[in-house]
């Protein structure tokens, strides 16, 4: 059948001058038909006045929250307000319009960029600094001068330094306003750590949220967190696991959830192994298996016993590249210890790791997981992603260790179509502009980020295995922190953490220090729930307001231009600004931000612009390969990269034998690391990891005595709505989306429960009210409520936005991942009132906000 | 007792539709096209549309519908997705009492002049896909009208280019009926129906919307 010219083709046709001065001649009834077959403007548009797009000024931008991508925006402004958003459209790279290609696919953003406008304009905004006028906590808040907040944050901040020292302030930066390649927040080397490291009081927080329980086992196992393809490199899959993976929900960097919709229209088959039957399932048509929370590392032992006992597993690749595997690839310093399938066969504690052994930990029949197991070993190339989820728990390093045995055993690293992540990190951009020395990461404590409040509570009687201390080689070494402040940039950290109850505690005992002997500061460009907390509140700079270029630090190979869309609102600065003219005043002002003098406070553009091209010149163009110029790129606004072929991490090592980044050159699922230590408290681990990937018993599962009192388990992963807490206030997305708990029928029906009743959650830790979805897509005995509401208590420390961190543990596993997913928990109807948004509290946001006195 | 006799329905419609109503037809209708199975129900089309056309919170021109169904473990989901479906016979028209409600010759777009709706709603009730959008802010009813804008300036309609998954398109009708229409909402597999559970007969107002049917979705 032959296709008839294609309306994308005429369209972009339409769009050429000299195409549209030809068709306006003989042929033009024949091919415009969109336009009606006449050459008058179409007069036709209701909503007049309304501007139209082409009466505007188009100003190619990105988002800035993190998807693990940076899709593009494009603003659409009359003088100095964005009136719209539309997103790529093929053609800004100078390519036609509609330009959608395999290998240079349109960057288009999700429902929450594309929401950005009721960010950038919300009530919430932040538009001068604020300081503290109430209790902590209590939301009362004065305007201030920018020279009385940063005056008087500096004087604190030597006061504590002198007389608590150089541990006394705890950085808490995270991803909020992450990655740009000048302006970010960012918790690893970010711009605050440099700044409280070279002020010479610094306490660092190490472990990572979202996933340092995979960043764990792909440094162990790979030495590396870059063990990810680039998103097309799904499309050449013959079987994808996805793991608890949803990239319908997570978008998850690049246009991966689109190329894997072209493998599954090449013939690809899917599995998900998750609790719930998940969007992603059922856009690719799924086969679901449904798994109980934290028993992912049993099922993937069971599929392991079943590949060996079958003979299944790529032998010549586990001896080629694999330490550990088996006897027979166990290094000579380890001979006579357990491999991994001496493990898997039961060889030195009896019990043969069988799928049937499987079965009755995670409730998946012994039948499907050999069905699996024979999937992915016979299938080739087949991927499978362990995504970071099941490794926010108890020994979630666990599940990605022993992951990463399955990916290897069946030979699916390296290549293209398999899958070795893990972290999953792909493509390497250039990712710093701004200053970066020896002074980028200088700490004097390190702790896993969820034992703050801990710490802060027990002091100083706490052991460095409690606190995760980061050995040092000085007399810090074992110091547990004597923390008195907090730095919150970008980070709604005090939302998001673990068990927020404890923190509130944690608060109080600061309180008690009395007034001036501890500092909170939150650094943001909207009132958050952290905010809520601080003592000073500083108005930062959305990236529409600021001069910077996006980049992908996940997937996707692009860099996309971010121009001074408009004027910082209100009395907005950058974070560059506001910590250099702070450092200015604590007398570093110069080494922390070379390029500039004082006068940067008040116009940052012309430094700004140097530490861009100096990144484009020096970077960009000498180790990238990129001959186009820094003027054109910003003409543009997008730089896609043609890569030679798919990125497929460890291609190299497998093709040309180049030694794996780990001690011993080979892909370790016996780790070299973890096999020497023989202190475990004087490791940041504080606690024994085993050597090899084992399934290990979690704390708060169904064999816990707490299982009698509290008999569901909570999962909390991220919503689609949301990033993490970022987006909660966006009315438009509010309406699409709502927080509520998600519960499987039969319970349901038990419990007398329907769609659309309330219900509260509660534990020993805390209690939480949402509505309540009743499906048959959720695991009996499981609960989901998804993270980031902003918190929202009553007179009873009840909260009625329904943050699951009310409900979930503080104790890390001992490689540091967060235990989000490890919550056992009742619920039951209930006649508290459930409150999705601060708009419904009591005493308006504006009145707290925005007092003048 | 109602009758469930389709061919008395049909005619008492066709009755209907010729006392009332003689439709504008268009030199070349436009209409939209959906895959219910790929399509990862993620509403970046909605919010597309909401700020393109400038709307509060209340009106949604733009809506995905979530369908599930089965029992514990063997369930299935499917979207169904729908803004305003510009009808080769819209019942919104007729029962405008100013005439605001009409539709273009030249592609069929159904549109409202906003400077003649009352606000009465009447249109939001003959509507059988829920597609007219009161608008309590300005009192008057609104709905999509395919980016009329956007299509006169050659480029496709807000929610086409914001689709993610590239499973929500437009296009000429018959071409996409005589299957002749390039289109990556519509893979090398799968086959259009006019029609989806959860959606009313398509009898009623012949809508512009073709949709690649999920297995379970399927009204045959």
């Amino acid at each position: 059948m032959t296709k008839t010219l294609s309306l994308t083709s005429r369209l972009a046709s339409l769009l050429t001058p000299t195409r549209r001065a030809f068709l306006q001649g003989a042929a033009a009834t024949a091919t415009t038909a969109l336009v009606g077959g006449k050459a008058a403007p179409a007069h036709a548009f209701a909503y007049e006045p309304y501007p139209k797009d082409d009466e505007l000024t188009t100003v190619v931008t990105s988002c800035a929250h993190n998807c693990g991508s940076r899709h593009m925006l494009v603003a659409h402004k009359k003088g100095d307000v964005i009136v719209r958003l539309s997103t790529d459209n093929g053609s800004y790279q100078g390519d036609a319009y509609g330009t959608d290609t395999e290998e240079k696919p349109q960057l288009r953003a999700c429902l929450r960029g594309r929401s950005y406008r009721l960010r950038l304009y919300s009530p919430e905004r932040l538009l001068y600094p604020m300081k503290r006028v109430g209790k902590r906590g209590e939301a009362k808040f004065k305007r201030v001068s920018w020279e009385q907040a940063l005056s008087e944050i500096a004087e604190r901040m030597v006061h504590l330094k002198t007389t608590y020292g150089p541990t006394a302030l705890l950085d808490q930066s995270y991803a909020g306003a992450s990655y740009g390649v000048l302006h970010k927040s960012d918790q690893i080397e970010g711009l605050l750590g440099r700044f409280l490291g070279m002020f010479g009081c610094r306490t660092n927080s190490w472990s990572v949220p979202s996933y340092q329980g995979t960043t764990s086992s792909s440094r162990w196992t790979y030495g590396t967190i870059e063990d990810g393809n680039e998103d097309d490199a799904f499309a050449h899959s013959k079987l994808i696991i996805m793991w608890g993976w949803n990239p319908a929900y997570t978008f998850h960097g690049g246009n991966t959830f689109y190329y894997m919709r072209m493998a599954k229209q090449r013939g690809c088959k899917f599995v998900l192994v998750d609790p719930q039957y998940t969007d992603s399932a059922a856009a690719y048509d799924a086969w679901w298996i449904p798994i109980r929370p934290n028993t992912d590392a049993a099922m993937m032992a069971g599929m392991a016993s079943h590949i060996f006992a079958t003979n299944r597993q790529d032998q010549e690749f586990i001896n080629r590249f694999v330490q550990g595997m088996d006897p027979g690839t166990m290094p000579v310093w380890a001979q006579g210890k357990e491999s991994f399938r001496d493990y898997i066969e039961g060889k030195s504690d009896g019990i043969p790791k069988t799928p049937e052994w499987a079965a009755e930990i995670c409730g998946v029949p012994a039948e499907n997981i050999i069905k699996l197991a024979e999937m992915y070993a016979d299938t080739k190339p087949a991927a499978l992603k362990a995504s970071w989820a099941p490794g926010r728990a108890a020994f979630g390093e666990q599940y990605n260790r022993m992951a990463a045995a399955l990916q290897s055993m069946t030979g699916n690293i390296g290549k293209l179509g398999g899958c070795a992540e893990g972290v999953g990190k792909g493509w390497h951009p250039e990712a710093v502009a701004y200053p970066y020395d020896e002074n980028a990461n200088i700490w004097y404590a390190s702790i896993k980020s969820d034992r703050w409040a801990h710490i802060v509570l027990n002091y100083p009687n706490v052991k460095r295995e409690e606190a995760g201390l980061w050995p040092r080689s000085d007399n810090l070494d074992g110091v547990v922190p004597n923390i008195r402040g907090i730095f919150w940039q970008g980070s709604d950290w005090f939302n998001q953490l673990t068990n927020i109850n404890k923190e509130i505690e944690a608060i109080r005992k600061l309180d008690s220090y009395g007034e001036g002997e501890s500092l909170l500061v939150c650094m943001d460009s909207t009132i958050t729930p952290t905010g809520i907390w601080a003592d000073y509140l500083l108005p930062i700079a959305t990236h529409f307001e600021r001069h910077d270029v996006a980049l992908p630090w996940y997937k996707g190979h692009y860099y996309i231009h971010r121009p001074k869309v408009i004027e910082p609102m209100g009395e907005s600065k950058t974070d560059i600004q506001v910590f250099t003219e702070l450092a200015y005043r604590l007398g570093f002002g110069p080494a922390y931000n070379p390029k500039a003098d004082r006068s940067y406070f008040d116009n940052p553009d012309a430094v700004d612009e140097a530490y861009l091209v100096d990144w484009w010149t020096q970077k960009v163009q000498l180790h990238q390969g990129v001959t186009s110029s820094w003027e054109e790129f910003k003409k543009r606004g997008v730089y896609k990269f043609i890569l030679p072929r798919p990125h497929v991490a460890f291609q190299d090592q497998i093709e040309q034998g180049i030694p794996f980044q780990t001690p011993s050159g080979k892909i370790e699922i016996l780790s070299t690391e973890l096999a020497q230590v023989t202190d475990w408290t004087r490791t940041r681990y504080g606690y024994f990891i085993p050597a090899i990937p084992k399934w290990i018993e979690p704390w708060e599962g169904r064999g816990d005595p707490k299982a009698q009192e509290f008999p569901f388990q909570m999962i909390t992963p991220h919503p689609r709505w949301r990033t993490h807490s970022i987006f909660n206030n966006i009315p438009w997305l509010r309406e699409t989306f709502s927080q509520e708990t998600t519960i499987n029928a039969s319970d349901a029906k038990r419990l007398g429960i329907q769609t659309g009743d309330t219900v509260e959650i509660w534990n020993t830790r805390g209690k939480v009210v949402t509505p309540v979805y009743v499906t048959e897509r959720c695991m009996p005995g499981v609960v989901v409520l998804h993270e980031g509401a902003w918190m929202d208590l009553d007179e009873n420390g009840v909260d009625r936005s329904g943050n699951p961190d009310f409900l979930t543990d503080d104790n890390p596993s001992p490689a540091g991942a967060f235990a989000y997913n490890t919550i056992l928990v009742n619920l039951k109807k209930t006649e508290l009132a459930h409150r999705p948004g601060w708009d419904q509290l009591a005493s308006a946001r504006s009145h707290v906000f925005r007092r003048d006195n | 007792m109602a009758t469930t006799d389709k061919a008395t329905l049909k005619a008492a419609i066709l009755k209907k539709k010729r006392e009332v109503y003689e439709p504008v037809v268009p030199a070349q209708q436009f209409g939209f096209i959906h895959n219910n199975v790929d399509c990862i129900g993620c509403r970046a089309c909605e919010i597309a549309c909401k700020d393109k056309n400038g709307l509060p919170e209340g009106p949604r021109f733009r809506r995905v519908q979530y369908l599930e169904g089965g029992s514990y473990p063997e369930v299935f989901a499917f979207k169904l997705n729908m803004s305003c479906n510009h009808c080769a016979e819209p019942a919104c028209l007729p029962t405008c009492p100013t005439g605001a409600i009409y539709k273009r010759a030249d592609n069929g777009v159904v549109d409202i002049d906003s400077t003649l709706c009352i606000g009465c709603r009447k249109c939001e009730a003959a509507c059988p896909y829920g597609a007219p959008q009161f608008n309590v802010e300005l009192n008057i009813v609104q709905k999509c009208n395919m980016c009329i804008d956007e299509l006169d300036a050659g480029r496709k309609p807000y929610c086409v280019s914001a689709c993610m998954m590239r499973v929500l398109d437009i296009g000429p009708i018959d071409q996409i009926d005589a299957g002749t229409y390039e289109t990556k909402a519509v893979g090398p597999n799968d086959d259009l129906v006019r029609q989806v559970k959860s959606m009313a007969d398509p009898e009623l107002t012949n809508p512009s919307i073709r949709f690649v049917p999920h297995s379970k979705g399927r009204v045959d």
